[in-house]
């Protein structure tokens, strides 16, 4: 700072009202969320004690949204039993997505008309109907196969026969479903990330002697990681919410296992928040992995990887911790 | 042993009904650096691609160390190669690219090694001593753990000759090496490619650099509209031209 040669001409940084003014707004809004969510009032219910010889009748105090009920049945095995199901769809149905994804993804760029245009029509037809449509025609597929027999048509070669009413159950019946579902989804997610790469990738691929499948593998699926990854965080997390609708057809997930306990004890409320809080705890163990997962493909692409929340808190700190020191008069070497 | 490395005769090649070649001669001699020179458009890129099978040509005979590129003789006829036998013979043939394209994803040690183990199956031990060796050969001993995007554009371009190198290449290409690389950075390159035409390589060049042409190439080709217009010695061919349309470009090359 050497304005007009004089080294100790300060700065003064532009005050920004306006943001002054939002935050106040916004921390209103806030302290009313706070209130309503966690301070007692008064309730419908009257209690009456006696004190001192005298009834003493008042409203009792509660929690709005009933905090003890739901912390009494957040670990119920009931809810826990409902949460592993919601788990195990979602888990089982993004590999099936994920797989059929590439394949079908892979197939819709092949210079043969022919897979392409059963690409196409498969992604066509999973997303043009309602998923739920699609699960509710899954779980009733013992009706329409009884008998599941994969071979060659009007030639009777047999390959693999199986009962389907008794070796399916309906939960894997759903995942199946959710997943060939899901697989229309990701192949549009993992062509346009197939198609980001640049062509000069796969040339120089090519110019070394690699093969169009070691190319794909070392090349070009790497590279369009990167793209791909933060959509199919996106539908994973969607994934982990569009199992509830399994409940339809009798399959007790998390949102299943807390509609049967309400409707026994009509605590709704309360059970909802159980399940929405099972909800949000899962999805943001889920999106840490994706940044993570996101940093680790990342890799070449940028200059310098952007920090991860713990170095970036790390910085913080250090920022303010220097400027305390420079604050008290203390000279920060430059 | 006296058969050229590269020998081609009477190759067409067209786009969607354009043709970019019409008929191109060519012999590149073992140990001889050719320079393809030419106005954008002229097919000399197209050439260099049609050399390794980056690119079909229609029609014609193109050798290259006495074996036709993508296709086998057999019983008067041809006959298309597998993809597996395309990649065999391409792997011997090194290329360098405008855009230097190296793998974005990889280090720079990883650029070099990768081809050699998993085109040649070369050991990882053997793959990273000879990437070092290369890489120490362009000067670039100390960025072997760097990523393509921390380095200079005409860095890039030294790890791309030393990953095209680290194949054992028998003929080298190199599509206008120098063309994307800020002024001050073409003379590394140029560097590079000079000490490997005195190494031996063989070498075909498509550029602008007309100094580089002159000072290095033991023969140069002259390419307008996809015939070759004018062909013989840089020295000769370049100062006293005697095609109207090669004085009509070096005049505004120059």
């Amino acid at each position: 700072m050497t304005a007009n040669g004089d080294a100790t001409v300060k700065v003064v940084p532009v005050r920004h009202y306006g943001r002054w003014v939002g935050v106040a707004v916004v921390g209103l809004f806030l302290a009313m969320v706070v209130h309503t969510l966690f301070f007692k009032v008064a309730s419908a219910k009257v209690v009456c004690h006696v004190v001192s010889g005298a009834k003493v009748c008042q409203h009792a105090m509660v929690y709005r949204y009933q905090w003890n009920i739901v912390g009494q049945y957040f670990f119920t095995s009931e809810i826990l039993h409902g949460l592993l199901r919601t788990l195990f769809l979602t888990v089982v149905a993004m590999v099936i997505g994920i797989v059929l994804g590439v394949t079908i993804a892979v197939m819709r760029m092949s210079p043969n008309r022919v897979l392409s245009s059963i690409a196409w029509t498969y992604t066509w037809f999973f997303r043009g109907t309602p998923v739920l449509v699609q699960l509710l025609f899954w779980s009733f597929i013992g009706a329409v196969y009884p008998h599941l027999t994969f071979g060659v048509p009007f030639m009777h070669v047999t390959f693999i026969h199986f009962n389907v009413n008794t070796s399916l159950t309906i939960m894997e019946a759903c995942a199946i479903g959710l997943g060939l579902n899901e697989g229309a989804y990701m192949s549009e997610i993992a062509r346009a990330g197939l198609i980001s790469v640049d062509e000069g990738q796969i040339e120089a691929a090519t110019s070394l002697g690699m093969t169009r499948r070691q190319t794909l593998r070392l090349v070009t699926i790497p590279q369009a990681m990167r793209v791909i990854i933060p959509p199919t965080g996106n539908e994973v997390i969607s994934m982990l919410k569009t199992t509830s609708l399994v409940s339809v057809v009798g399959v007790i997930d998390l949102l299943g296992a807390a509609t049967n306990i309400y409707s026994e004890n009509y605590e709704i409320i309360p059970l909802l928040i159980v399940a929405s809080l099972w909800y949000l705890l899962v999805t943001t163990v889920l999106s840490t992995g994706q940044f993570y997962l996101e940093r680790r493909f990342a890799r070449g692409a940028l200059r310098s990887p952007p920090p991860t929340p713990i170095q970036r808190l790390r910085a913080d700190l250090a920022g303010v911790a220097s400027k305390f020191r420079t604050r008290r008069g203390v000279e920060v070497a430059s | 042993m006296n058969e050229p490395m590269v020998k081609i005769r009477g190759v067409r090649k067209s786009y969607n009904g354009i043709e970019v070649l019409k008929g191109v001669d060519l012999n590149v001699d073992r140990g001889e650096v050719t320079c393809l020179i030419g106005p954008s458009g002229s097919g000399k890129s197209t050439l260099l691609r049609c050399i390794n099978h980056l690119e079909k040509h229609d029609s014609g005979e193109l050798r290259v160390d006495n074996e036709l590129v993508g296709y086998e003789l057999r019983n008067n006829r041809l006959y298309e190669l597998t993809d597996k036998r395309v990649c065999e013979n391409r792997s011997r043939i090194g290329m360098v690219f405008q855009r230097f394209n190296l793998f974005q994803h990889l280090t720079v040690l990883e650029n070099v090694t990768v081809g050699q183990m998993k085109v040649l199956g070369v050991r990882r031990e053997d793959a990273t001593k000879k990437a070092r060796e290369l890489l120490a050969r362009v000067g670039l001993k100390d960025k072997e753990s760097s990523y393509p995007s921390q380095l200079s554009g005409g860095q890039q371009q030294r790890v791309a000759i030393a990953r095209a190198l680290a194949m054992d290449p028998k003929l080298m290409l190199f599509d206008e090496p120098t063309s994307a690389l800020d002024p001050e950075l073409v003379g590394e390159v140029l560097e590079v490619m000079k000490d490997l035409a005195r190494s031996g390589m063989t070498m075909i060049v498509v550029t602008h650099e007309m100094g580089f042409a002159r000072e290095v190439a033991t023969s140069a080709y002259f390419l307008d509209g996809g015939v070759i217009e004018e062909s013989g010695d840089p020295r000769v061919i370049l100062s006293t031209p005697s095609s109207e349309r090669l004085k009509n470009f070096l005049s505004k090359v120059l």
